[in-house]
């Protein structure tokens, strides 16, 4: 106990601090210390502390919280204290700031300076509105897109297993899976806790009693209920895909097919003509929430599949997605290490084929392995899975974009919460005299401040609740705001508003605060020299605008560039239909050739095994076949096509000759190449020459029998490659595609409408032009300038609003100075020029800033295109003009009718 | 003129700081009055009585010097002034006056 000294309880010291007139503080508190330390000797320290917490209480009497300085008679000037600790006598104790009667001051201002300037406030509730509008919808955007598949319990331990594959050229990575994989996983690991293949066929036909329905039936294992948490509303997950007869489908379908019946053991027939099979319903499962990747209306068992038998043994032909859920105690990257083994054990000819051809071992030691990834990473996984899933970096551009915004909107705020703080200083300095300290200034204006914040973001609220379908229909998006009550989006909405707040509110109210009240009362302070945090604020203002509007018009020129470019065959006229599943190509081609036969408004009809665009299946497939011919190694498309594929479409013959069916053998191996194929050959005069593969030694041979002109099979985004066609009596076709009368498209389509019910009555008809197909290859581009054209607008609006504002303060602190110009001879034009020049310069600083990032930004964007556009100067000088006049006529209208004012009105006022 | 009012606690206070000469404050005059009274007066009521008597003007006020059981804290010093003087004399008169008038009791 030597080192130990007693101390009352602080947290007594502090309650009487906070409470105690602070001009008695000094003395009570030491009497209060001198008796405790006494006490201690006197009863010991434990009572003594007691003791003490009695006497702060008793001190918390009214006597004391409301007394004054001033109740002091006149000090007494003693030699002791001389000069050192006089009380002025007019000097009050400061009320505890938080005092109710405070509070209900500062309220009372704050709506009473809010009702006077009304210009100003509604200037900011406008502003923040429509930034936190915008800015809430992309942040929804972005969130629904982060958190897909995020609603699986264990989502951490559940993998898709993909192939990696080191080639030489470049190492690629695919998610189609062999069938026998999965059971050979399951068999060789036995930790696995569950897996599932999942094989994503087209939308299959569903009949049940007479009516027919198109759904997406997946095929999976009976571990998908163990491996995903979608709950199951009917049946038993155990034993719901025990059977192979067992079909689980969806609430959705439920509700289609058997209405308010209860589903369960009810029949239902599914699949296509040849291959029709009867199933129970054996459960219902809830739809799949719109963030997931899987998008189910029925699930029945793998093996199903109507090549089961065949295939479930062939170690080549990758087909479906492979889903696994690890136990918790195994990673990751352990398993991976584990599966090193699987990979020698099965794949050791794909190994020795990439060996071969000279694959090294990347940094992990592979060249080819299985592995897994995560399955919050599947729905960004666009090389994995083959191009599907949404593009994260356009993800993060969103979001950028609402960062964007709401920083404009703070900009704002400041920026007017500083200017208009001048008009202001008086009232602060006023207050400040009166005994207002610097924190109770802090809270006045800052809560001043959080009103407007909270009064724009109710009518941000309100007005994305109202413009969400508008939004939706434009932006082809399915947002609802209960995405809003989840706990993670709440939290990130207050921490941006608890930001705005803090940065956009706090900071000026901080300036105002510091203001000496000497040099405003004197009237000392003004906005003479405009602070250089507006002016930076201004030029990032613009800077933002700026970018946006450059990368938004380039992004434009790029799509339309993409659509403009000549894609090598006729789009116009031609309607593309998919064929489906549910019927035979083949045999529907033929009938539709029989009934149009005679028609004259049907020009051409022929077929195919790739869509050209984008129909309305959304079924993308590319088959592309690499050969080594002399020595050179080519890839190309290998394209099914039947006959008139050049007459329907208008392709160019440069030699040889198309299909014919009067050549019997045109039907095994012969092909038709393009230009850029006969060029990657070496061969000049191609026709005749055969086509194979250095290292195929089977002997079978194509002959090639036409050149044609280069055409774009897929995208422009996509690299074109060289294309061999050929035509085949047995490989099914998946499109037919007809030309048409120019006259009269929209019949034409009804009628071929009317005519694809009698030859394929179990398919249903998504028939459409081929125009629209190649425009839809290009809705990432369209919606990334949509979003784009949209933020820009609105950044540009919220930056002209705050202008606007800042000019008509700045011109009404000026009106002096304009008055004696205009007395000393100023025309109108320059004194409108004094006063824009300086917004202008700001501007034109910003420009400077935009146009080196827009350009490099754009720069690397473009670079993932093999098409482009150059970027050309002239979209810089017309933004940069455009900015510039944009700028003048909002500073223009107040300077216009301040230069006009007669400046006796301005120079009588004092 | 009328007289200003006296407590009987405030005239305690009042004379302890007599009696103190100049070494009056806070915890001294509970103690002081502990001591002599022998009832026990909160710190608090002892400062309310001693602001009290400042405002009526019988004592006057100047800040000590610090020690360091009390953490460094000035103390503030009370002195009588002539008018708390002057009052506790015409108190002592007033009581002596009545003391003299009751009647003594027959000792035999």
């Amino acid at each position: 106990m030597a080192n130990h000294t007693p101390t009352p309880p602080a947290w007594a010291d502090r309650l009487l601090t906070w409470l105690c007139p602070p001009h008695l503080l000094e003395e009570l508190l030491g009497d209060l210390h001198e008796q405790f330390a006494e006490q201690v000797i006197d009863v010991g320290e434990q009572k003594a502390r007691q003791l003490y917490v009695v006497e702060v209480v008793k001190f918390i009497r009214p006597y004391f919280l409301k007394r004054r300085v001033g109740h002091f008679a006149q000090p007494v000037t003693s030699p002791v204290s001389q000069g050192a600790h006089r009380y002025k006598t007019n000097e009050f104790p400061q009320p505890f700031f938080l005092h109710p009667d405070m509070l209900r001051n500062y309220v009372k201002i704050a709506l009473r300076t809010l009702w006077r300037s009304k210009g100003y406030a509604s200037i900011n509730v406008v502003g923040l509105a429509v930034a936190f509008c915008i800015s809430l919808f992309l942040f929804l955007i972005a969130y629904l897109q982060l958190t897909f598949d995020s609603f699986h319990e264990d989502g951490d331990r559940i993998f898709q297993t993909y192939f990696f594959s080191n080639d030489p050229e470049q190492a690629s990575r695919s998610a189609g899976m062999p069938l026998p994989l999965m059971p050979a996983l399951k068999t060789d690991y036995p930790e696995i806790e569950a897996a599932a293949r999942f094989i994503v066929v087209r939308k299959s036909l569903v009949e049940y009693k007479g009516h027919y329905f198109d759904k997406n039936v997946y095929l999976t294992d009976p571990d998908f209920f163990k491996l995903f948490s979608f709950p199951l509303r009917k049946g038993n997950p155990e034993s719901a895909l025990r059977d192979l007869s067992n079909v689980v489908i969806s609430e959705n379908m439920a509700q289609t097919l058997f209405g308010t019946e209860d589903p369960m053991g009810k029949p239902v027939e599914l699949g296509s003509d040849g291959n029709r099979k009867q199933y129970i319903v054996s459960g219902v499962l809830a739809d799949a929430p719109y963030n997931s990747t899987i998008h189910y209306d029925a699930l029945i068992r793998v093996e199903n599949l109507p090549d089961y038998q065949s295939a479930k043994d062939n170690w080549g032909a990758n087909s479906h997605q492979v889903f696994v859920k690890l136990p918790p105690n195994i990673d990751q990257i352990t398993f991976e290490s584990r599966l090193k083994a699987f990979a020698v054990k099965y794949f050791h000819g794909s190994l020795d084929d990439l060996k071969k051809k000279g694959a090294k071992p990347d940094e992990r030691g592979d060249v080819f392995a299985v592995r897994l990834q995560k399955l919050a990473d599947v729905h960004f996984g666009r090389e994995i899975s083959g191009g599907k899933g949404a593009p994260i970096a356009l993800i993060y551009v969103l979001m950028g974009i609402a960062f964007f915004i709401l920083l404009i909107a703070c900009i704002n705020f400041i920026n007017l919460s500083v200017a208009r703080s001048f008009t202001r200083a008086k009232e602060v300095g006023i207050r400040k005299s009166l005994g207002a300290l610097k924190k109770q200034l802090f809270v006045q204006i800052w809560g001043e401040s959080t009103v407007i914040c909270l009064i724009g973001f109710g009518v941000g609220l309100l007005l994305s609740y109202l413009l969400l379908p508008v939004f939706n229909a434009t932006f082809n998006s399915k947002l609802t705001l209960d995405y809003i009550a989840q706990p993670g989006f709440i939290g990130l909405m207050l921490l941006v508003f608890a930001l705005i707040t803090f940065v956009a509110g706090g900071y000026p109210a901080w300036q105002m605060a510091k203001f000496n009240p000497v040099e405003v009362l004197k009237g000392k302070i003004s906005l003479k020299r405009p602070g250089i945090l507006r002016n930076s604020l201004i030029v990032t203002q613009f800077t933002l605008s700026c970018l946006l509007t450059c990368c938004t018009i380039i992004a434009l020129q790029q799509v339309d560039f993409l659509r403009q470019q000549p894609l090598g065959f006729q789009k116009e006229q031609v309607i593309s239909i998919p064929v489906g599943s549910q019927v035979n190509g083949r045999q529907v081609l033929q009938r539709l050739r029989n009934k149009l036969a005679s028609d004259p408004t049907v020009l051409a009809i022929t077929g195919s095994g790739v869509n050209l665009g984008k129909g309305k299946d959304r079924v993308t497939a590319r088959g592309v076949l690499g050969i080594t011919y002399k020595g050179n190694d080519i890839a190309t498309d290998w394209l099914l096509v039947d006959y008139d594929y050049l007459k329907t479409l208008n392709i160019k013959l440069l030699a040889g000759r198309d299909f014919d069916r009067a050549y019997p053998t045109d039907s095994v191996n012969r092909v038709v190449i393009t230009e850029s194929m006969a060029k990657m050959m070496g061969e000049a005069n191609a026709v005749g020459t055969l086509l194979r593969d250095d290292h195929d030694t089977s002997g079978v041979k194509s002959q090639i029998i036409g050149v044609i002109s280069d055409f774009h099979l897929y995208s422009l985004a996509d690299e074109n490659k060289p294309i061999t066609m050929h035509l085949s009596h047995n490989e099914a076709i998946h499109y037919v595609f007809v030309r048409v009368a120019p006259q009269n498209l929209a019949s034409s389509m009804d009628k071929l409408k009317n005519v694809w019910k009698e030859v394929a009555p179990q398919s249903e008809f998504m028939g459409s032009f081929l125009d629209e197909n190649v425009d839809a290859w290009y809705q990432d581009e369209e919606m990334l300038s949509r979003v784009f054209s949209l933020a820009a607008s609105i950044a540009i609006l919220l930056s002209c609003i705050g202008l606007f504002a800042i000019a008509l303060m700045v011109i009404e602190q000026r009106t002096k100075e304009i008055g004696i110009r205009k007395v000393l001879g100023a025309s109108t034009p320059t004194i409108i020029l004094v006063l824009s020049k300086d917004f202008i310069k700001l501007v034109i600083i910003a420009l400077g800033i935009a146009i080196p990032l827009a350009w490099f930004g754009m720069h690397t964007w473009l670079k993932g295109y093999p098409y482009r556009i150059e970027i050309s100067a002239w979209v810089f000088v017309v933004v940069a003009l455009a900015a510039i006049l944009i700028t003048f006529a909002t500073v223009s209208f107040h300077s216009i009718k301040a230069a006009l004012m007669n400046p006796v009105k301005s120079l009588r006022s004092e | 003129m009328g007289r200003s009012y006296l407590g009987e606690f405030e005239e305690l206070v009042l004379l302890a700081v007599a009696v103190l000469q100049g070494d009056a404050y806070g915890v001294v005059i509970a103690a002081e009055l502990k001591q002599r009274t022998n009832r026990i007066s909160s710190l608090s009521g002892v400062h309310i009585a001693l602001y009290r008597l400042e405002e009526k003007g019988f004592v006057r006020s100047e800040l000590g010097g610090a020690t360091m059981t009390r953490g460094g804290r000035r103390k503030r010093l009370f002195t009588v002034t002539a008018a708390g003087r002057q009052t506790l004399n015409e108190m002592r008169t007033v009581r002596n006056d009545l003391w003299n008038f009751i009647p003594t009791p027959s000792l035999t």
